[in-house]
């Protein structure tokens, strides 16, 4: 393997994409060739430096992002809390709406007479008197089955 | 733990519901101080052959009593009236009945009725009924016929 080709996969040797063959191919070069060691070597140091860079980069993150996650969890919290009164408020929503719709039932609700008229369930009467200044008038009695009737019989017109 | 918050919360406002409808039905139910007097004016007579569709409850009963072929209701009236109190119904030509019911025992009730005609006391009476029973009242002349009042308490 000659230096130029060398130098093109140099990268990918440290970064481990090549072939073990590849690989081997490479570092043998290296050991035999001072210039491209050199690069290599020059690589490595970039890399050093971006690893030490990122770090750097995290430790002055890592407040901020503390501080980001106490806000989440405060909010989190707080949407817990909001979510209890909102479920005891679901649970007794229709408390007020149910008594309400019982009140307009028991309001309008048609009693018997109305719902279905003249309907009586007895015919069982008891006259205790019966007067009439104008007219004669009877009580007329047909049985149990049948409705007990006062009659008014007027002089001149029945 | 949510969860078993949530069953628990609604059986206490549906029992409580429960026993309000009860209750109100209860106290609607069993309450002897008032009575609500329903009065139907029927006019009989032989004048067509048809039975108002309002009266087809009565219709075999209205049938084997009178000999009238047809029977027409004008008029139904209902009030609920407390005891000792009067409630007036407007009648046919002129007369006017005056019902007053009196205290009973729980499934009956005693009403006090007077029929008035231009003045005069057509009939006075006291019915004693059982809790939707019904009493007729008939004969005062009404056009080509007579009146028939279909008197009920419940």
């Amino acid at each position: 393997m000659d230096c130029v080709k060398v130098l093109r996969v140099l990268q990918e040797e440290m970064d481990g994409m090549l072939s073990p063959g590849e690989a081997a191919e490479v570092r043998a070069h290296l050991e035999s060739c001072g210039s491209c060691a050199a690069e290599a070597a020059s690589y490595e140091r970039v890399g050093e430096l971006l690893r030490l860079w990122t770090a750097t980069r995290s430790a002055e993150k890592a407040i901020p992002l503390d501080v980001l996650w106490t806000r989440v969890q405060a909010g989190i919290e707080e949407k817990k809390s909001r979510g209890k009164g909102a479920s005891w408020a679901r649970k007794w929503f229709w408390m007020p709406a149910a008594a309400a719709l019982a009140v307009l039932f028991l309001l309008f609700y048609p009693s018997g007479v109305s719902r279905a008229p003249f309907h009586p369930r007895s015919f069982d009467v008891a006259v205790e008197e019966l007067e009439s200044d104008t007219a004669t008038v009877a009580l007329v009695d047909r049985g149990e089955d049948l409705p007990r009737v006062i009659w008014i019989i007027e002089n001149d017109k029945t | 733990m949510t969860r078993r918050d949530t069953s628990r919360g609604y059986p206490v406002p549906l029992i409580f519901l429960i026993v309000f409808i009860f209750a109100a039905g209860t106290v609607e139910a069993a309450s002897p101080a008032t009575v609500a007097v329903e009065i139907g004016v029927v006019v009989a007579s032989n004048k067509g052959a048809s039975i108002d569709p309002s009266l087809s409850t009565l219709k075999t009963k209205l049938q084997s009593m009178f000999s009238y072929s047809s029977y027409s209701l004008l008029d139904r009236m209902r009030r609920t009236l407390a005891v000792g109190e009067t409630g007036e119904f407007s009648l046919p030509g002129g007369r006017s009945m005056r019902v007053t019911p009196a205290a009973a025992p729980d499934n009956k009730v005693r009403l006090a009725v007077q029929i008035m005609e231009g003045g005069k006391n057509l009939l006075t009476t006291t019915l004693g009924l059982s809790r939707g029973g019904m009493v007729l009242v008939g004969g005062p002349p009404h056009q080509s016929g007579v009146l028939i009042l279909l008197i009920s308490a419940e």
